[in-house]
C-alpha cells in the first residue's frame, strides 16, 4: 500500500476511533504509532515514539504550559476575578447593559493572569451571572456574555492556545502574545458595542444597577490595577527581551501567589487546589501534544501535508477563500472532537499551506486561535456554553439564543482581520522586528 | 479486587504529590534566577533542572490525569448505545494499555542506553537516564490504572454518568 493510503485510512481509523469515548491523544498517539510503523519499521516507528514523548516532556520551552496554568489557577482561587468584577461594576453598573459591560472588562482584565479559557468562564459564571440575575437581566444576555467574554482567554495573551500554536509551529511566542493584544481588545469593545445596542433596542434586557460614589469608585481601583501590573511586568519583560516565555510564567505566577498570599486571599486549600488543578489540565495539554507530535511525524512520513499544501496552491480561487475554507474545516473538525484538540491535529497538515499561500504564520495563528474561539461558543461542542450550562443550570437554547448576537463581533473581527492583518501584526513588527 | 483499586489511587496521588512538588520547585528556581540574574549571580544551570523538572511535572501527573479521568474524549457514539459502552471501554483500556506498555518498555532501554553512553545535560551535565527511567516508571504505573478501570468495568465499579 501506499503511503498517501495508508495517510488516508490512518485518518480514517483516527476518526472512527474517536468515537469509542478513548482518550483523543491515546488514540493519536496509537495511530500515529501504528501507521509509522506500517510505512518505515515497527522498531523506527517504537524508537520516534519514545523520543517524541520524552523530547516533549523534558523540554523547557513547554514548561510555560503548566506555569501560565498555575498563574491562572492561583488566581481563580484566590477570588480575584470577584474583586475585578465588583471593581468594573462600580463604574459600570448604573448605565443599562452595565453589569454586562462590567463583565466584558472584568474578563478582558483577569485575562491578563489567566490563561485558560474555561477557567475565566468558569468563574465569570459564578459571579456575574448571579449579580445580573438579581438586577433583573434577561438570562439570554446574562449567560450569553459570559460564555462568549471568556473566549477572550483564546486570543488575549497569555493565551494557553496561542502557546501551543507557538510550539507546534515553531513560532515566536512573544509574537503570538503580542500579536493577540489588539484582536483581544478589539474583541472586547465590540462586545461592548453588541451589549449598548441591544440595551437601546430593548431596554428590558439590562436595566440598570446601583449607581456609586466616586470615593467608592476609586476605592475598588487596586482590585483592578494589580493584575495589569502584574501583566506589563510579565509581557514587558518578554518582549524586551528579559525573560524567556518560562521566566515570564514563573515570575508572573510568583507574583499571583505572594499578592494572594499576603493580602489573606489565598489558604493552604487554595494553593493545593490551584496546583492539582493545573497539574490536571497541563497533563492533559502536554498529552495532546506529545501525541500530536507522534501523529505529526506520521503524516510527515505520508507525504499529506507537503502535497495537500502544493494542491491548495495550486486551487485557481483567491487565497482568501482557501484560508476561509481551511477556518471552516477547523471550526467543523473542532465541533466533532474538541476545539484545541483539533486544532494540534490539523495544524501539522495546514499549517504548511498556509504559509505557502503567503500568509505570515503569525497572522495565521491568530485567525486559528479566533477560530477555536468560535468554536468554543457554537454547537454541538462548545466548551464555554457547556461551563456556564453546569455552573447556572440555564437551559443549552437560552444560553445558544444569548451567544447569536455575540458571534456576529466574532465574525465582523475575522473580516477586519482579513481586512487589516497589520490590526495583528502592528505590534510584533514593531516591537519585535 | 479493592485492594488494588485502592493501591492505585494511593500511587497515582503520590505521584501526583511529586508532580505537583516539581511545579512549584520550577516556579521558585526560575523565579529566583531571574532576579539572581539581575544582581549578578545567576543560578547556573538553571535550564537544565527546568528542564528535566519539566518532565517530573508532567510524566508524574499522567497516572492521576488518567485515574481522574480528565483528558479529553469524545462521547457522542457512546451515549448514544450504552448498552455497549463497557465493551468499547475495556477495548480502548486494552490498547492504551499496550500502547503505553510499549513506551514504559522503550523508554526504559532508552534509560539504559544514556546510562552506558553517559548521555547528559550540556551547562550542568546531568544525567539524562534518571528522567528517562523515571518517565518509564509513569507510563508503567500508567498501564495499572488503566488496568484499574477495566477492574471497575468488570466489577461494576465504573464510573456510569
Amino acid at each position: 500500500m501506499n503511503e498517501i493510503i495508508i495517510g488516508i485510512v490512518g485518518i480514517f481509523l483516527l476518526m472512527l476511533l474517536f468515537l469509542t469515548n478513548i482518550e483523543i491523544s491515546f488514540a493519536m498517539g496509537i495511530i500515529g504509532y501504528l501507521g509509522y510503523a506500517m510505512i518505515v519499521s515497527p522498531q523506527g516507528a517504537t524508537t520516534i515514539i519514545t523520543k517524541d514523548l520524552f523530547e516533549t516532556f523534558a523540554s523547557y520551552g513547554l514548561t510555560v504550559v503548566p506555569l501560565f496554568v498555575l498563574m491562572g489557577q492561583i488566581a481563580f482561587n484566590a477570588g480575584v476575578a470577584k474583586r475585578l468584577y465588583d471593581g468594573s461594576y462600580k463604574f459600570l453598573g448604573h448605565i443599562p447593559g452595565g453589569l454586562a459591560l462590567a463583565t466584558v472588562v472584568g474578563v478582558t482584565v483577569f485575562k491578563a493572569i489567566c490563561g485558560s479559557a474555561a477557567a475565566t468562564t468558569a468563574t465569570f459564571a459564578s459571579v456575574a451571572v448571579p449579580e445580573m440575575d438579581r438586577f433583573g437581566y434577561s438570562k439570554k444576555l446574562s449567560t450569553g456574555i459570559v460564555a462568549v467574554a471568556g473566549t477572550l482567554g483564546n486570543l488575549l495573551p497569555p493565551s494557553v492556545t496561542l502557546i501551543i500554536f507557538g510550539m507546534i509551529t515553531e513560532q515566536s511566542i512573544g509574537k503570538l502574545f503580542l500579536a493577540g493584544f489588539f484582536p483581544g481588545l478589539l474583541l472586547s469593545a465590540l462586545f461592548a458595542l453588541i451589549i449598548v445596542g441591544w440595551c437601546k433596542v430593548d431596554p428590558l434586557v439590562g436595566p440598570k444597577g446601583n449607581r456609586y460614589t466616586w470615593k467608592e469608585r476609586i476605592a475598588s481601583l487596586p482590585a483592578i490595577i494589580w493584575p495589569i501590573v502584574i501583566f506589563v511586568l510579565m509581557v514587558g519583560g518578554l518582549m524586551g527581551g528579559m525573560f524567556t516565555p518560562t521566566e515570564a510564567g514563573s515570575v508572573g505566577t510568583l507574583a499571583v501567589l505572594l499578592f494572594a498570599l499576603f493580602s489573606g486571599q489565598l489558604g493552604f486549600t487554595g494553593l493545593k487546589k490551584s496546583i492539582v488543578e493545573s497539574l490536571r489540565t497541563s497533563c492533559m495539554v502536554l498529552m495532546l501534544i506529545a501525541t500530536s507530535t507522534i501523529l505529526g511525524h506520521f503524516f510527515a512520513v505520508t507525504k499529506i501535508p507537503a502535497i495537500a499544501a502544493h494542491w491548495v496552491v495550486q486551487l485557481p480561487i483567491h487565497r482568501h477563500f482557501i484560508m476561509a475554507l481551511i477556518m471552516l474545516i477547523y471550526l467543523l473538525g473542532g465541533s466533532f472532537i474538541d476545539d484545541l484538540a483539533f486544532m494540534m491535529l490539523a495544524t501539522p497538515i495546514f499549517f504548511p499551506a498556509i504559509v505557502k499561500l503567503g500568509y505570515d504564520p503569525i497572522w495565521a495563528g491568530i485567525m486559528i486561535c479566533l477560530t477555536v474561539m468560535i468554536g468554543c461558543v457554537v454547537p454541538p461542542v462548545a466548551m464555554n456554553v457547556f461551563v456556564v450550562k453546569n455552573i447556572t443550570k440555564v437551559p443549552f437554547g437560552i444560553i445558544y439564543k444569548g451567544v447569536c448576537p455575540f458571534l456576529i463581533s466574532l465574525i465582523l473581527l475575522v473580516v477586519l482581520l482579513f481586512i487589516f492583518p497589520d490590526i495583528v501584526l502592528y505590534l510584533p513588527n514593531l516591537l519585535m522586528k | 479486587m479493592r485492594w488494588f483499586l485502592h493501591l492505585m489511587d494511593v500511587v497515582s496521588r503520590y505521584t501526583d504529590v511529586i508532580a505537583g512538588a516539581a511545579l512549584v520547585s520550577i516556579m521558585l528556581l526560575t523565579s529566583f534566577d531571574v532576579v539572581l540574574r539581575y544582581l549578578g549571580r545567576p543560578i547556573l544551570g538553571a535550564y537544565d533542572m527546568v528542564t528535566l523538572g519539566g518532565a517530573f511535572v508532567i510524566g508524574f501527573a499522567v497516572p492521576r490525569t488518567s485515574w481522574d479521568k480528565t483528558h479529553v474524549s469524545v462521547d457522542i457514539l457512546v451515549e448514544r448505545i450504552p448498552e455497549r459502552k463497557d465493551i468499547f471501554d475495556l477495548s480502548t483500556r486494552a490498547v492504551a494499555i499496550f500502547f503505553f506498555a510499549v513506551l514504559a518498555w522503550n523508554l526504559t532501554k532508552m534509560g539504559t542506553g544514556f546510562l552506558k553512553t553517559g548521555e547528559s545535560t550540556l551547562t550542568l551535565a546531568l544525567p539524562l537516564y534518571p528522567i528517562a527511567f523515571a518517565l518509564g516508571f509513569c507510563c508503567f504505573i500508567q498501564c495499572f490504572v488503566l488496568l484499574s478501570d477495566m477492574v471497575k468495568i468488570v466489577f461494576g465499579e465504573a464510573d456510569h454518568e
